[in-house]
């Protein structure tokens, strides 16, 4: 009797989906936030984010004036590391360059430095460095001390072979880069930032999708249809599940073409990976909707969730960079996962074998959270 | 006319202690407004570090001589660099694709016999370079330990001379160089970003979502009134946000405030504002919760982030995108913020700023209340 009136889970599920699709391809707005959106921000991110440190505005106070002076501070930006910007006023307006900004660094050259050098006195030169961004002020110093340093050793070896001695042996660090050559910022974040942008996509709106269906009511009309609470949640997110793929598509290929990011490793890893973060990422939309009362609160939620999982994923900051206690936390934390699998498999050509830990975390996590929505969802329904 | 303004001024208190009422009735969404920018603090000054240590490196040391062995413990005796073991070279790629180890250090045959000839010696450092952030610093620390060997070499024959030239580095405004206190007035700028322009442009566009906002038209309150009264509690709570993070950097990471409070709170004004004018037209042109997250996202969020020289820095962007920047205003507010309280920089130094921030907000006040009288005759 109950057949008869209730359609086959199949039937109901297709019913469901076709409704959502219609929806929300329907919504022009929407179809654009949702495709257009993240393809244009993965390409404005790629050119933005930069972290090679070059050209830091340098000022050179040179109290020494001669030939030698002028040939080491010509040397010591040549490398590009430090650009010399003009400055006036001696010591003075060294610090109050400092102080507004218009130079980063400055070279100051003690008086006599040609002169002590030549006789064997070991000048001091000093550098002052604007500290306020400690990227920038560690490359800054550590070239300056290099550069010096070379001049040091230099001198040292020949002083020994002027007093007839053989210079001791020479190290020297050639260094090959695999995966990335030139150290490329866009094939670096392209991937994380994939990871990250899905978490926007999928999470945000599911969370904020389910929201607005509960201020209007809407949900609870559905569920007067013969339609089960569990095949209306799998309909409904069902599309999500397209987009994203369709999304993850757009920026693979988007960070090939414009960035020229590699894809090195198999396919089906990606796949296989992306699925098993987007049962997190909905998952947790899902659970954000039914603790949530407005869509308001619902994007709030969905805020505080996606700030921190960014933040402590290694998508823009390194994960060993972290204290021990917080590393310990990034284990649960899906984009962590995602985003390793994302750039292992795309740089490093990375397989199933090479990438079973984080693979096996996104598994458990995902199903967790989407298990837990899933009963959540339906209690609050029933 | 004073009495006109006077009753003016008692319609933009009734919309604002409304408004106030709404934002009270909702602890949760209040909360949450209080708490992120905490939080947020909490991980950026902990969790966003470039800084790294302890960086596991695999040795392959084909020579196993006293020197190899001296100079393995040399580098990877450090804090920096750590040693992860023993491998082949053949087996760096599968190393790195499991993420066992960033780098491999080579030690070639006959290193040992080599230091005693005194000749060049090659060492080769095969570097991971998928985390461009890694890789870099393993360079560095690696070439640093290798020169320092080099110069301790040269030293034992030099042995009681001074060395011929020395370099003193001196780090101004934050010498331990600590992540945090360049962050903290980035991090300002960017939660203030979220919560101004994302809670103005989700209330209002509620309001309309739900038609209440028709309800208010009906009363005797004109449209700029409604603009300021409906602005005037989240431009209080947007304050009271800049305060708790930049009181909670003073405590936890001790952030400075080397410059004078009262342009600190001025700049921040001026911010709020344009921030709260731009949620405001965001919610006039949508009309839609969810359209106007993604849009609030997209044009207020992401620029904060990425463009205001708060993480990456604006000199390496090309030029349009450093053209861009110029329209955002979360990068003067960094500029400033930076300013006033790492150098302790005054109005001289940063009247620009200022002038930029005055600027966006009362441009983008105008067209708000421009678009909002126009969408309502």
């Amino acid at each position: 009797m109950s057949e008869l009136r209730r359609p086959s889970a199949r039937v109901q599920l297709a019913a469901v989906f076709r409704k959502e699709v219609r929806q929300t391809v329907r919504d022009r707005r929407m179809m654009f936030l949702l495709v257009a959106a993240p393809l244009l921000q993965t390409v404005v991110f790629g050119y933005a984010v930069d972290f090679t440190v070059d050209g830091v505005p340098a000022v050179v106070v040179d109290r020494d004036g001669t030939d030698l002076s002028r040939l080491h501070a010509r040397r010591l930006l040549a490398d590009g590391t430090l650009r010399r910007v003009p400055a006036e006023g001696g010591l003075a307006g060294a610090e109050s360059a400092l102080d507004v900004g218009s130079a980063a660094a400055a070279v100051i050259v003690p008086p006599r430095f040609g002169a002590d050098l030549v006789a064997g006195r070991s000048p001091e030169v000093q550098v002052v460095i604007d500290g306020t961004d400690p990227n920038r002020s560690t490359v800054a110093g550590a070239a300056a001390s290099r550069y010096f340093g070379e001049v040091a050793e230099d001198l040292a070896r020949a002083r020994l072979a002027a007093a007839g001695r053989t210079p001791p042996a020479q190290l020297a660090l050639a260094p090959r880069i695999l995966y990335n050559p030139t150290l490329e910022s866009p094939p670096y974040m392209i991937p994380g930032i994939a990871a990250m942008l899905l978490l926007v996509v999928t999470t945000i709106v599911t969370a904020m999708g389910l929201a607005r269906e509960r201020e209007m009511g809407t949900l609870e009309q559905v569920l007067v249809t013969p339609i089960r609470p569990v095949v209306l949640l799998f309909g409904k997110i069902a599309p999500y599940v397209v987009i994203g793929f369709a999304d993850l598509m757009l920026l693979v290929a988007a960070g090939a073409w414009v960035f020229g990011v590699p894809l090195r490793g198999p396919l089906a890893v990606l796949v296989v990976g992306t699925l098993l973060y987007l049962l997190t990422t909905l998952g947790v939309g899902l659970l954000i909707s039914t603790i949530s009362r407005t869509q308001q609160q619902s994007f709030l939620a969905g805020i505080l969730f996606l700030l921190p999982a960014v933040l402590l994923s290694g998508v823009m900051s390194p994960v060993r960079a972290m204290p021990a206690w917080l590393q310990a936390i990034t284990w649960v934390n899906p984009v962590r996962h995602y985003a390793e699998v994302m750039r292992s498999c795309l740089l490093r050509g990375a397989g199933f074998a090479d990438l079973a830990v984080p693979l096996a975390a996104l598994a458990l996590i995902g199903g967790a959270v989407f298990a837990l929505a899933v009963a959540r969802f339906r209690t609050r329904l029933a | 006319m004073n009495d006109r303004l006077r009753r003016s001024l008692v319609r933009v208190g009734a919309m604002a202690s409304k408004e106030t009422l709404h934002v009270l009735r909702d602890p949760r969404t209040l909360a949450l407004a209080l708490v992120m920018p905490v939080l947020m603090l909490f991980l950026f000054g902990f969790g966003v570090s470039f800084d790294l240590d302890h960086v596991p490196v695999v040795v392959a040391d084909a020579d196993r001589s006293p020197a190899s062995r001296e100079l393995v413990r040399r580098i990877t005796g450090s804090r920096e660099l750590v040693s992860a073991g023993e491998a082949d070279p053949a087996e760096a790629d599968r190393l790195f694709r499991r993420g066992d180890a960033a780098a491999v250090l080579v030690v070639p045959a006959g290193y040992g016999a080599k230091v005693a000839r005194r000749e060049r010696i090659a060492l080769q450092l095969l570097t991971d370079g998928s985390d461009v952030t890694v890789a870099n610093q393993v360079l560095s620390k690696a070439d640093a330990l290798v020169r320092a060997e080099t110069r301790r070499l040269v030293g034992v024959d030099l042995a009681r001379v001074d060395p011929p030239l020395q370099v003193k580095l001196w780090t101004r405004y934050n010498p331990a160089g600590r992540s945090a206190l360049f962050m903290v007035p980035g991090l300002a700028a960017y939660i203030l970003a979220i919560s101004a322009v994302l809670l103005t442009a989700l209330t209002v566009a509620g309001e309309w979502e739900r038609g209440s906002m028709e309800q208010l038209f009906a009363s005797p309150v004109g449209r700029l009134e409604i603009v300021l009264g409906k602005l005037a509690p989240y431009l209080a709570l947007g304050m009271l946000e800049l305060l708790l993070v930049v009181a909670f950097g003073a405590a936890v990471f001790d952030v400075p405030v080397r410059g004078s409070f009262a342009l600190f709170l001025l700049v921040g004004l001026f911010f709020l504002v344009g921030m709260l004018g731009q949620g405001l037209l965001i919610s006039v042109i949508t009309k839609n919760q969810l359209v106007a997250t993604q849009a609030g996202t997209m044009s207020a969020l992401l620029p904060s982030l990425l463009l205001s020289g708060m993480v990456f820095p604006i000199e390496n962007m090309p030029a349009a995108l450093q053209l861009l920047s110029r329209v955002v205003p979360a990068r003067y507010l960094v500029h400033a913020l930076r300013g006033i309280l790492l150098k302790g920089n005054g109005l001289a130094a940063l009247w620009p700023d200022l002038l930029a921030l005055v600027l966006f907000a009362a441009a983008v006040l105008a067209l708000a209340t421009a678009r909002f009288q126009r969408r309502l005759a």
